[in-house]
């Protein structure tokens, strides 16, 4: 039988990065096909690909719709061989109603005029065949989630798209409309839509994928037929990757020393790295938190619990979604309001949190999205550095003495290593690496005693991450606690004394050094559904 | 702050001998002494209202209502001094606190609600004009009784004695000199590229002959106008607080990327007040002169002011969009924009094709930006 989509060796490299390498993967007529993988394993480039976001020409390998090369140039073209891809971020006009969005750009005419009779005759029928119980002239934004998916899918079937791409489609949805959804598709694969399924959520794919493949790394490392596929033997594959001496330990003389990986008594990360740091007294604390995103909406964080000592890195680990950045930033006071719980900083109660108040009281934090919420890109480096710090360099009658300035961004530009022409560049020109150690230069400059730092190595090279990590040594060194979120899981576990995995807005466990493994990690992450089987 | 582009530093002054060659070449009377001062003081009102709409820009808001509220103000100091009696200093000191009420109102307003600045300025710039004209009756308001010789007339009517504006001239120079000196050996000993010693003199060279040529120029009619004392004050103002304050950092940064500002720590809410609390000051000082200038507080005093220091500001390479400008290009940008209007006043082109001009200026101006804003 000739697959409906397959493709041979394709390989998609961005600068510096490979994200897809010599990938196969084929689809066959009417199969739910999943496709599983840890963050960053190269789900969304492989998709991106698919629907010609990535145009042909911009990749290696081939592509092959029906057995015959394509080079779809956009995603117009992919939409006309019958591809159609959901993504997480719906493209529902929110003002419309649901008959308006489902025709969007192709409704029914009477000559000039829109057939409003028809549109609705014909949103109505769809709806009914869905069993979706909305009013065709209903607003989106009146809808919920799960709603809306079905109305992006909807749209889909009705363009006659043979091959659905569905993105984590079940990421946002409440459970019992996650049932509903996955009965959906397995109508669909009846009627003979093909169907690619991304998800982290492997209950899920086992419930209902015909075959599942796992990439890591950005290659296809295997396709399964789920009827021979157990969850352990998947999240196997899914890791699959030894611990490499990337991680560089503080040894007691409070150095900063690279180790390596082949001492054959110990595995590295089950020694104690930071002894003597679970007596002091925690420097921040958190009890029972809830944090919605704005008043009146249900909790995205909730129940979570933790301290954090002086010396000690708490790393955070989870899915996309599952609340990492936003506990950061709602404890910096940068996200959310708080519903319930307790945060005390230093032993103080912090109650009403701020970024300009938690700057003052130590608490800083690196965000994972530099460009945007880290760096002013049309300033100097210089300018980016102290931003956070002027206060301190303020002389009467409030004016800036550049000397001091300079001379302490100096420091911090020369102890961060930061490769650039000078202060005086503009921080826009850095490549990513150097952009990352001004976001850090920032808030350490602040003199911070907690440091929570937001994937404070996404999108950096090696040489800038190993920096990174001895970044975090030498601050634990100096007594500062550090929260890390990483979606990197062996990065998490090479720098954390402690590990918390958050699931949906919960605590999925929580595990101290020694008990470190990326199964139990990942397992952990997703779940306990996942974890029973 | 770094100059933008090259091209746009060369681009401008030429554009300026430009446009003065044309004038001078159509009315030789451009050029003579009496037009020059004339000139001055336009361009100082310009200047200072500019001034303000230029920290309201590097924050990335806008400012619409600064034209009738520069009336306003004129006119409430001109109706206190006219109708009610009061003395210049006391007239002028209360309309000022007006201005800073207004503006500290609308800046409130704005960050609280979360109002688009367009929207209340917009706002503002009708609600003003209505004022204005109530507060005028709708008539003309001399802003001194009689002959009298008050300081509000005295704003763009007085001149310094010659020997008094070069001496001043020799003053500000010398200070110059001795700041730039002193910044140099600052930047040698922290090991910062300085200007070759010929280049500094050369440098330091121009400006002190820049100083001295406009005095001359001013003491070649009636001398130097106080008016344009108030525009440096202003200018030296401006540029001490956004390039030697935190406050001026902080407009910069919150022009430049305002999330990584509130991250950051700025009190971003504060700053951005802060910044039209002080554009309300230069409505103020701006409403004087330009209401003493005309002699009389009139219907149709400020009107589209706002536009002309918002062009200034973006001739002079201030980006609309924030985080981007400095004030020696502000103040260029006024001086072109002066000329332009001092010119074609002098032509006698018709208020319609004036229009247009100014219109075509702005558009210019803005289309430049965007242009220069993408690469």
């Amino acid at each position: 039988m000739t697959p409906l989509l397959e493709t041979r060796r394709l390989t998609k490299r961005f600068p510096g990065v490979t994200a897809l390498r010599d990938v196969a993967f084929d689809l066959r007529p009417g199969e739910i096909h999943a496709v599983c993988g840890e963050n960053g394993a190269g789900k969304s480039t492989l998709i991106k690909l698919l629907a010609g976001i990535h145009p042909h020409g911009s990749y290696e390998g081939e592509l092959l719709v029906d057995g015959r090369p394509a080079a779809f140039g956009s995603v117009r073209d992919a939409e006309a061989a019958g591809i159609a891809v959901i993504t997480q971020e719906f493209a529902l006009i929110e003002e419309l109603s649901v008959a308006e969005n489902l025709f969007l750009g192709r409704p029914p005419r009477r000559g000039f005029r829109i057939d409003w009779l028809e549109l609705h005759r014909r949103a109505a029928a769809l709806l009914a065949e869905f069993d979706l119980a909305v009013a065709p002239e209903a607003p989106v934004h009146t809808l919920g989630i799960g709603q809306k998916q079905l109305i992006e899918i909807m749209r889909a079937t009705d363009k006659h798209s043979r091959v659905l791409v569905l993105d984590e489609p079940t990421a946002a949805l409440p459970a019992h409309e996650v049932g509903i959804l996955l009965d959906h598709l397995r109508r669909l694969r009846a009627q003979g839509t093909a169907c690619i399924y991304i998800s982290h959520k492997l209950d899920e794919v086992f419930a209902l994928a015909d075959r599942i493949t796992v990439l890591r790394d950005g290659a296809s490392v295997v396709t399964l037929d789920r009827a021979a596929a157990t969850i352990p033997a998947v999240i196997r594959f899914m890791v699959g990757r030894e611990i490499t001496d990337m991680y560089p330990r503080r040894q007691d003389t409070g150095r900063v020393a690279r180790e390596s990986a082949s001492d054959p008594d110990q595995r590295p990360e089950d020694r104690p790295l930071h002894p003597g740091a679970t007596q002091a007294k925690p420097l921040l604390e958190v009890r029972a938190l809830e944090v919605t995103r704005a008043r009146g909406e249900s909790a995205l964080l909730r129940d979570v619990s933790f301290a954090v000592r002086p010396g000690e890195v708490l790393g955070f680990g989870g899915l996309m979604g599952a609340g990492r950045t936003e506990l950061l930033m709602h404890l910096f006071g940068g996200w959310g309001v708080r519903t319930r719980g307790e945060v005390r900083l230093r032993g103080e109660p912090y109650a009403d949190p701020t970024p300009r108040r938690s700057i003052e009281r130590g608490l800083v934090l690196a965000s994972e999205d530099r460009r945007r919420y880290g760096l002013v890109l049309d300033q100097s480096v210089g300018f980016n550095l102290s931003l956070s710090s002027l206060g301190r360099f303020t002389r009467p009658p409030g004016r800036i003495d550049g000397q001091a300035e300079h001379a302490c961004n100096q420091r911090f530009f020369t102890s961060l290593g930061i490769k650039a022409p000078g202060q005086a560049a503009r921080v826009g020109g850095l490549s990513g690496g150097n952009q990352q150690k001004v976001v850090l230069g920032k808030a350490l400059m602040t003199g911070p005693a907690v440091v929570m730092l937001d994937e404070p190595t996404r999108g950096i090279d090696v040489g800038a991450k190993l920096e990174v990590y001895e970044l975090i040594n030498r601050l634990t060194a100096d007594g500062c606690a550090v929260l890390l979120v990483s979606s990197e899981l062996p990065e998490l576990i090479g720098l954390s004394d402690r590990i918390i995995m958050l699931a949906a807005g919960r605590i999925g466990g929580e595990f101290e050094r020694g008990e470190f493994t990326q199964e139990k990690l990942l397992a952990a992450a997703m779940g306990r559904a996942a974890l029973e089987k | 702050m770094k100059p933008r582009v090259p091209l746009q530093n060369l681009a401008m002054p030429l554009a300026l001998l430009g446009i003065a060659a044309f004038f001078a070449l159509q009315e030789s009377a451009f050029l003579g002494p009496r037009n020059l001062t004339q000139l001055i003081v336009e361009f100082s009102i310009t200047g200072t209202l500019a001034l303000g709409m230029f920290m309201i820009l590097l924050t990335g808001q806008i400012d619409l209502s600064v034209g009738s509220g520069v009336g306003l103000i004129g006119g409430l100091a001109a109706v206190l001094v006219f109708h009610l009696g009061w003395p210049a200093p006391a007239a002028l000191l209360t309309a000022l606190a007006a201005a800073v009420v207004l503006w500290t109102l609308m800046g409130t307003l704005i960050v609280r609600q979360r109002i688009p600045s367009f929207i209340i300025t917009l706002g503002g710039l009708l609600i003003f004009k209505g004022l204005f004209w109530l507060v005028i009756q709708n008539s003309t308001v001399p802003v001194a009784r009689g002959d009298q010789e008050n300081l509000y007339a005295l704003l763009t009517t007085y001149y310094l004695p010659a020997g008094v504006g070069l001496g001043l001239a020799g003053v500000v120079a010398a200070a110059l000199v001795v700041l730039a000196w002193r910044s140099r050996g600052a930047r040698a000993g922290a090991g910062l590229p300085v200007r070759s010693v010929g280049r500094e003199v050369a440098v330091q060279l121009a400006t002190t002959a820049g100083i001295v040529g406009l005095v001359l120029v001013c003491n070649a009619s009636r001398g130097v106008p106080l008016s344009l004392l108030v525009l440096s004050a202003t200018a030296a103002g401006v540029y001490f607080l956004t390039q030697h304050t935190p406050f001026g950092r902080y407009l910069y940064a919150i022009g430049g990327n305002e999330e990584a500002a509130v991250l950051s720590g700025i009190a971003v809410n504060r700053v951005l007040v802060g910044a039209y609390v002080l554009m309300g000051v230069t409505v103020a000082l701006t409403g004087f002169m330009t209401t003493a200038y005309s002699g009389a507080s009139t219907t149709t005093v400020g009107d589209l002011m706002e536009l002309d220091a918002i062009a200034a500001c973006v001739i002079g390479g201030t980006a609309l969009r924030g985080g981007r400008g400095s004030v020696a290009g502000v103040i260029f940008g006024a001086l072109i924009m002066a000329t332009l209007l001092n010119g074609m006043t002098l032509l006698a082109v018709s208020p319609e094709i004036k229009f247009v001009a100014r219109g075509v200026v702005l558009t210019l101006a803005v289309w430049m930006d965007v242009k220069l804003g993408r690469k």
